[in-house]
């Protein structure tokens, strides 16, 4: 199954780069290419008024390379290579404002990129030491010729798998480290936030797709922890995104929401094994989908934010009353991700959930290998529903919001409907033919959408049954009329009930429950650095001390001699232990009479007085002596003639 | 690979001083001379003005003659002869402002080294005495079997030189000298020394281990396990402390003090991809961090902003400078395909490789962690560097003399030009990293 046209360039990094052009693989650089085209034709006038502004597109061209590298990788080191530099040259969208927040926000995200980088690099430290090879089509290969499979091996498969999950799931955006995703999309531009959104966060789900298919494929434990981490995904992002009251923020939770959704395709296509492409096939339709989709919506934000220079709610509403080209854009995004039938984002969450369905009927025939029981099937199934109602009610509250609700300020509502000119030719066009793609595939899925399928799915190693599927079918269209059920009723009674006081939206939100504020940053930035920096310090100044404590005791310098200004040695020492008798005892004993005696002095000069009158006798004796000796000589001399 | 020894003279008749330019030695010599030029052209700018510059520059070159003798020091007294000399001659450049910590910090310099090299004068002593002679020879100068009594005494020998070596190459527990002496010294002094003096330790401990005791002798052994316990401590405690360091001179020289603990590491894990990765990084780590302190000797020359959180817009004020700085810090932490990356890559994958208990999956989770460290202390510089926020006030751009520009562009371009192509240096370090294993 090696991809059909490779291209390798040896000795680039030391193990040299090898790219693919297969189905899935051009797919995605064709998507991407293509949005990259219409976020920067939507650039060239959002952008207008920006400081930087070569920053920023040199930026997003670096960003499009790599991106397109990593699409294109056909081994894991090309990828990881890829990925790091996406991760970095994508940096510069999120700070691009340089705001406050937004600088805030791209440290999350860059923290985030790095951490999960560096995790993942390890798990392919991992995977190369069980698999001698990271070349994606060769490693089931080695796994299978090494697969006597010593326990240790295994183990240490899951744990590369596990690192790369984190690292990959950290770009996707996967709970519990989707919390760049909410801070990044708001602070970016919005054609930036597109790309983000639609393609790098695809980036993520690339590398799980490799380790899904390619280093577990068809294994039921990996597809269980897929399919958990994408319900608990699903559910927290679209339940987060009915809460937010901003309109690029609600888009980028939904976004951890779809993520959600693919993720549970992905899982689901573990658990049915090789035999089934159903679930393949929903996934890669809703990673196609998804990428459209948040293009769409987030040019039709950046359209608002262009002109308002707010994402509110509560300040943007109305703004899209009388506008109807902006809301044909805007409803053709918002009915698409709600899973309308006849728009592209049924079919694949149609897909999605017939592959729970399957795998729910396997169960009950016993077919299948059980790694759920029916009954947390079905509860998924459950979950699979009420997050696409709660994605029905958010995007709900956003149209209604935009397009519906007059603004709360009558001059304001004004301004608004008077703004005609709200977006130049050139934008125009690149977002209505962005926008057409959702009608298009929902009305023609045969001919779009399973198309697309057909081109990407043998990227995924399963069996294609060449079954066609009836979209339209009763069952079918029961779970979508479910959802939207579900969606209308938490609508009216959850956002227009507890989400709004005197028809204004409320962010009802409780702040110390954000992730990142109560947990991330304190124990990563505080905790954590400041325990292990005391260590580090003691361990550090250890040596120092050791030299310290030794020069303070065993080779303490020793005083130098120094000769006493008066006296002696002998009264130094005397005399002053008496003066420190004597100032101890005026402090206490005499304290009413202090005696104001200087012993140390006195007894000096009295040494002075010796010592001087020892040298007048001395001198007198010697000088005695001599003459002494001069009368014997005399006495001698008188003798002898 | 012909290799050809000159015998100057002998000191008594086992003992000769004698050279040997074998390919360890050419590729540290030509590294430390790549290095030397740059380090001196940028020191033309950097001194311009200062009086004192003769004095500075003829250390400087006398330094370079007792670094290239020690490279290719054909046996462990020349060496270590050597090594003696450049720790004397390398002084001044610390002292070089004559100012009270300069001079204290040069002292701590001083006393360490030479504690270090006792160490490794005390171990050669026992090798001596049970070696025919201390010429290096991959494999070990031991010939014979060697009775176990004898083989602990030459354990202790071992580790005592490592342990002096190690001083050198600032590992824990011996470390504190290069944290004092850095950031008192001029920058261009500071690059010499983090880039290439502290690779004279690394370099003695290659040829203690490879060339004089043999990696049969300590395989296995306590003294692996010890130093790879503290080569491991050092690449955390390091990357810790740099990042709680505000002070940028004196954060880089905690992160040299880290980063040479990674070469460190794989010197001692015995596996060849290891020990490729490991000589890898000597080179990588000798270019990025002398561009590191260049170009931060740049901006403090400058500018006079000596502390990280003053950097604050330096991006708009010095493009090219901290432009260069941002490759090297990219490469430093690992990011691909920046140079860093291949070595750190070797280095874990080498790690794992030789499935040594415990050291194969710790020592890359520590090397990543201190990446991720690394990646904490130097990317903020060049993010509020270039990003300062929007209440930044633009100021005039600072003229960069050529001379200082020059040698940064270089040393920049390299760490991410010998990350893209490292094909020929793994080549040429893999020759001979696997005659050694």
């Amino acid at each position: 199954m090696n991809p059909q046209y490779e291209l390798v360039i040896d000795n680039i990094c030391g193990m040299g780069l090898s790219f693919g052009f297969d189905g899935f693989r051009i797919l995605y650089a064709v998507i991407a290419t293509f949005m990259w085209i219409m976020a920067v034709a939507f650039s060239a006038e959002y952008m207008a008024h920006y400081q930087n502004k070569a920053r920023y597109y040199i930026f997003t061209i670096l960003t499009y390379l790599a991106t397109i590298g990593v699409f294109l990788s056909a081994d894991l080191f090309t990828l990881f290579i890829f990925f790091e530099i996406m991760s970095f040259t994508s940096y510069v969208w999120v700070a691009q404002d340089e705001k406050k927040e937004s600088l805030r926000a791209g440290d999350t995200y860059l923290a985030i990129a790095v951490m999960g980088g560096l995790v993942l690099l390890m798990g392919l430290f991992l995977l190369y030491s069980v698999t001698g090879t990271l070349k994606i089509e060769e490693i089931v290969p080695a796994i299978i010729t090494k697969s006597t499979y010593p326990e240790q091996l295994q183990k240490r498969l899951y744990t590369a798998g596990g690192c790369m999950l984190f690292g990959f799931g950290a770009k996707a955006g996967a709970f519990p480290l989707h919390i760049w995703l909410p801070k990044a999309h708001p602070a970016a531009p919005a054609p930036a936030s597109a790309l983000l959104s639609g393609v790098l966060t695809k980036a993520g789900i690339y590398g799980g797709l490799i380790l899904s298919c390619y280093i577990f494929p068809g294994d039921g434990k990996w597809g269980t922890l897929i399919l958990a981490l994408g319900t608990i995904t699903m559910f927290w992002g679209a339940f987060l995104a009915l809460f937010s009251v901003n309109l690029k923020r609600t888009l980028a939770c939904s976004s951890v929401s779809q993520i959600g959704f693919i993720l549970v395709g992905i899982g689901t296509m573990g658990l049915l094994g090789k035999e089934f492409d159903i679930a393949a096939r929903g996934s890669l339709l809703h990673m196609v989908n998804h990428s459209m989709i948040k293009l769409v919506l987030f040019m039709a934000a950046g359209v608002v934010f262009m002109n308002l220079h707010e994402l509110d709610l509560n300040e943007i509403r109305g703004f899209g009353r009388k506008k109807p080209l902006l809301c044909f854009i805007f409803l053709m995004g918002a009915l698409s991700i709600m899973g309308v039938p006849f728009f592209s984002g049924y079919i694949s969450k149609t897909l999605l959930h017939e592959g729970i369905v399957e795998y729910i009927h396997l169960l009950k025939e016993g077919e299948a290998a059980v790694f759920f029981t029916a009954a947390a099937m079905k509860a998924i199934e459950w979950i699979f529903l009420i997050s696409g109602g709660l994605t029905a009610a958010y995007m709900t509250k956003l149209f209604i919001a935009l397009f519906v609700e007059k603004n709360r300020e009558e001059s304001k509502q004004v301004l608004f409907d008077n703004r005609k000119k709200y977006m130049n030719p050139v934008s125009a066009s690149a977002l209505t033919l962005s926008a057409l793609f959702m009608p298009l595939g929902g009305l023609l899925p045969h001919m779009v959408m399973d198309k697309i399928a057909d081109i990407g799915v043998s990227f995924f190693t399963v069996k294609t049954s060449g079954h066609i599927i009836e979209y339209f079918s009763f069952e079918n269209i029961k779970g979508a009329v479910i959802s939207l059920t579900i969606g209308a009723l938490v609508y009216l009674l959850v956002v227009r009930r507890l989400l709004m006081v005197n028809g204004k939206y409320v962010d009802r939100w409780p702040k110390w429950l954000d992730l990142e504020n109560a947990f991330y940053r304190p124990v990563l930035l505080t905790v954590i650095p400041f325990v292990s920096g005391v260590v580090c310090r003691v361990l550090d100044s250890a040596t120092d001390g050791m030299v310290v404590l030794l020069r303070k005791t065993v080779y303490q310098d020793s005083e130098l001699k120094r000769e006493p200004e008066e006296g002696n040695e002998f009264t130094h020492k005397i005399g002053g232990m008496i003066d420190r008798l004597i100032r101890y005892l005026n402090q206490t004993v005499w304290s009413y009479q202090p005696h104001k005696d200087n012993v140390e002095h006195k007894m000096a000069i009295r040494y002075q007085q010796i010592s001087e009158s020892n040298a007048i006798i001395s001198r007198s004796m010697s000088f005695g002596l001599l003459l002494a000796c001069a009368g014997l000589a005399l006495v001698l001399l008188y003798l002898l003639f | 690979m012909g290799e050809h020894a000159i015998t100057l003279f002998y000191l008594t008749e086992k003992l000769p001083i004698m050279f040997k330019a074998d390919a360890p030695g050419i590729l540290f010599a030509s590294v430390t001379v790549l290095i030397w030029i740059l380090c001196g052209i940028h020191a033309i700018g950097y001194f311009k003005g200062d009086k004192k510059i003769k004095r500075y520059v003829c250390f400087y070159i006398l330094t370079l003659l007792a670094l290239l003798c020690l490279d290719f020091a054909g046996n462990m007294i020349t060496f270590y002869f050597f090594y003696e000399m450049m720790t004397l001659l390398s002084m001044p450049l610390v002292f070089h402002t004559e100012k009270k910590e300069a001079l204290m910090a040069g002292l701590k310099y001083l006393f360490y080294s030479l504690c270090g090299a006792y160490f490794v004068l005390f171990g050669l002593y026992f090798v001596y005495q049970n070696a025919d002679n201390l010429t290096f020879m991959p494999g070990g100068v031991f010939s014979g079997e060697l009775s176990s009594g004898k083989t602990g005494i030459l354990l202790v020998a071992a580790f005592c030189m490592l342990l002096g070596f190690s001083v050198k190459a600032g590992m824990f527990p011996m470390q504190s000298w290069l944290w004092a002496a850095h950031p008192v010294a001029p920058a261009p002094a500071s690059a010499f020394l983090s880039g290439i003096i502290v690779k004279a330790g690394i370099l003695g401990m290659l040829r203690t281990i490879y060339y004089l005791f043999g990696e049969k002798l300590l395989n296995g052994t306590w003294v692996q396990t010890v130093f790879l316990v503290l080569s491991l401590i050092t690449v955390f405690m390091g990357s810790l402390l740099a990042y709680r360091e505000t002070l940028m001179k004196k954060r880089l020289a905690y992160s040299t003090i880290s980063q040479v603990s990674y070469i460190i590491f794989g010197l001692f894990l015995f596996q060849p991809v290891a020990l490729i990765g490991a000589i890898l990084h000597v080179v990588y780590h000798a270019i990025i961090k002398s561009c590191l302190f260049l170009s931060t000797g740049s901006v403090i020359h400058e500018t006079g902003k000596t502390r990280a959180q003053e950097w604050l817009g330096i991006g708009k004020e010095m493009p090219v400078t901290l432009w260069c700085f941002t490759f090297a810090s990219l490469s430093l932490i690992g990011i691909p395909p920046a140079a860093g990356f291949i070595s750190k890559w070797n280095l874990c994958v080498g790690a794992l490789y030789s499935g040594r208990p415990v050291f194969y999956v710790v020592g890359p989770v520590v090397l990543l962690l201190s990446a991720l460290l690394t990646a904490g202390y130097l990317l903020p510089v060049t993010i509020r560097g270039f990003l300062p926020g929007e209440n930044y006030v633009k100021k005039e751009s600072v003229h960069t003399p050529a001379v200082m520009l020059i040698p940064v562009v270089i040393l920049g371009f390299l760490s991410l030009w010998l990350g893209l192509f490292p094909g020929e240096l793994i080549e040429y370090i893999g020759q001979f990293a696997n005659g050694l294993l």
